[in-house]
């Protein structure tokens, strides 16, 4: 800390400013963003406004579904608008990039609801911190749902809330399955290959 | 060049730093509660085989850096230390997360804490095999405590040191005394207590000399012992736990 805090002395307000910012950005330390910061100014103008330009775009259009809450462009994404997916499957996962990882193993079929989050007791995250309340609702409304596939990490947070989500959901008479085990070392589903992913969900056991 | 350094020991808190490095708390038998990153903690399974994620118990090896705080983990095995697996019931990783995260707030870095290990190591240990139980989250309190020099006092009162009369049905336990007051001398004091039951107050005595690998099947104290534990580590504690939520509601 106190050696990367020498990096923004010297420097011109408007360079201190973006090197705060680029730094809060996640793994990126005082001493990239300084790195970043510095290639910015050397390009051409056109190259700044286009990154700039992209940045506002991506706050202003990218709404979550109002269904699934994944990413999305318009009120309902293009995986919830698709009437050749199965609506009967819900696939749950804990972030958007989750959801990316499984639709590049093409290996699901149904749709998703993305939790933002999973239960967290270390870090005080309860189950009314994520968005829980809102799959219970798609759950007891249309279209009808016989299976919902619990996909979140192989991490004792992501275990959690499987858990606490089968407790909750079981009672509907709604299947809840599991993913089968053989995700990576670190239990992230955003990090599996697609060979994985598709064998993991096979393998899906009930619980 | 820093000699390589091993312990057995159980990982409290874990940090992703980047895609595949992780910054890891341990609480270890031979080298105190230890920071460390384990680079390509997420993905090699060579070198980690067992994963280091909250819970985990390893033999962890690692290197000290001159001028870091933080120690480098090149490797954690198995070896021959149990795994805790809490993560098939909601109230194992309950009281689990509140064991580890109150044997982080009691220990320091560079202090010596083989006897919190060993606490810690027996507790999640009972709650793997046994699930979770008051008993079990009292007798942890009580022993750790204990460790961290704070010897709670159930069978005399804490300023006349008399026992307490045989036929005596509510106590009062006075935080700032660290343990229970007769009715008699309770008289002059202005401190915060909270009420027991005489149960309650034989229950904790016999969990206070118990080991936590026997309380499994002991009788737990009622809700008004746990409220007395609460206060007293509200006294001793600079933040309220995270996980006291989540364990009163799974637990
Ligand atoms: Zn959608
Ligand atoms: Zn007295």
């Amino acid at each position: 800390m106190a050696e990367g805090s020498k990096q923004g002395q010297g420097l011109p307000p408007a360079m201190t400013r973006l090197v705060r910012e680029l730094s809060r950005l996640p793994g990126i330390g005082e001493k990239t963003a300084s790195r970043l910061a510095f290639n910015l100014l050397g390009r051409p103008r056109e190259d700044v406004i286009a990154l700039a330009e992209a940045l506002l775009e991506m706050k202003e259009r990218i709404v979550l579904c109002a269904s699934c809450l994944g990413l999305s462009d318009s009120t309902h994404c293009h995986i919830c608008s698709d009437p050749t997916r199965d609506s009967s499957v819900i696939c749950v996962v804990e972030g958007p990039a989750d959801l990316m990882a499984m639709e590049r193993s093409r290996s699901f079929n149904g749709l998703y609801h993305v939790l933002h989050g999973a239960l967290a007791p270390l870090d005080g995250i309860g189950p009314d911190d994520i968005r829980i309340k809102d799959l219970m609702a798609r759950l007891s409304g249309e279209p009808p749902v016989a299976e919902v596939v619990i996909a979140t990490n192989a991490t004792v947070e992501g275990e959690a809330t499987a858990l606490y989500l089968a407790r909750l959901i079981k009672p509907l008479s709604i299947k809840v399955t599991r993913l089968a085990r053989g995700l990576p070392v670190g239990g992230d589903l955003e990090y599996s290959d697609a060979a994985t992913l598709t064998s993991a969900l096979s393998g899906r056991r009930e619980i | 060049m820093p000699v390589e350094e091993c312990s057995p020991a159980i990982v409290l808190r874990t940090r992703d730093y980047s895609e595949s490095d992780r910054i890891v708390t341990l609480l270890t038998l031979y080298a105190g509660k230890l920071g460390g990153i384990a680079k390509g903690a997420k993905q090699s399974r060579r070198r980690f085989e067992r994963k280091l994620e909250v819970f985990s118990h390893v033999m962890v090896y690692f290197k000290r850096r001159p001028h870091g705080e933080l120690v480098f983990i090149t490797r954690a095995e198995a070896g021959d230390l149990p795994p805790f697996d809490l993560t098939d019931d909601l109230g194992k990783i309950a009281i689990g997360s509140y064991m580890v995260e109150l044997a982080d707030a009691l220990s320091r870095e560079e202090a010596e804490s083989a006897g919190a290990y060993r606490i810690l190591a027996a507790s999640l240990g009972a709650v793997a095999r046994h699930g979770a139980s008051r008993a079990l989250r009292q007798a942890f309190e009580l022993n750790l405590l204990r460790w961290a020099g704070y010897q709670l006092e159930f069978q005399r009162c804490q300023i006349c040191a008399r026992a307490p009369a045989e036929n005596a049905t509510s106590f009062v336990f006075i935080p700032s005394h660290g343990g229970i007051v007769c009715q008699h001398c309770r008289a002059g004091q202005t401190d915060t207590f909270v009420g027991l039951s005489a149960p309650s107050v034989a229950a904790l005595a016999q969990l206070n000399s118990m080991p936590v690998e026997a309380a499994s099947g002991a009788q737990g104290a009622g809700r008004d012992a746990e409220a007395a534990l609460a206060r007293f580590m509200a006294t001793i504690l600079d933040r309220k736990l995270r996980s006291v939520d989540f364990l009163h509601r799974f637990m």
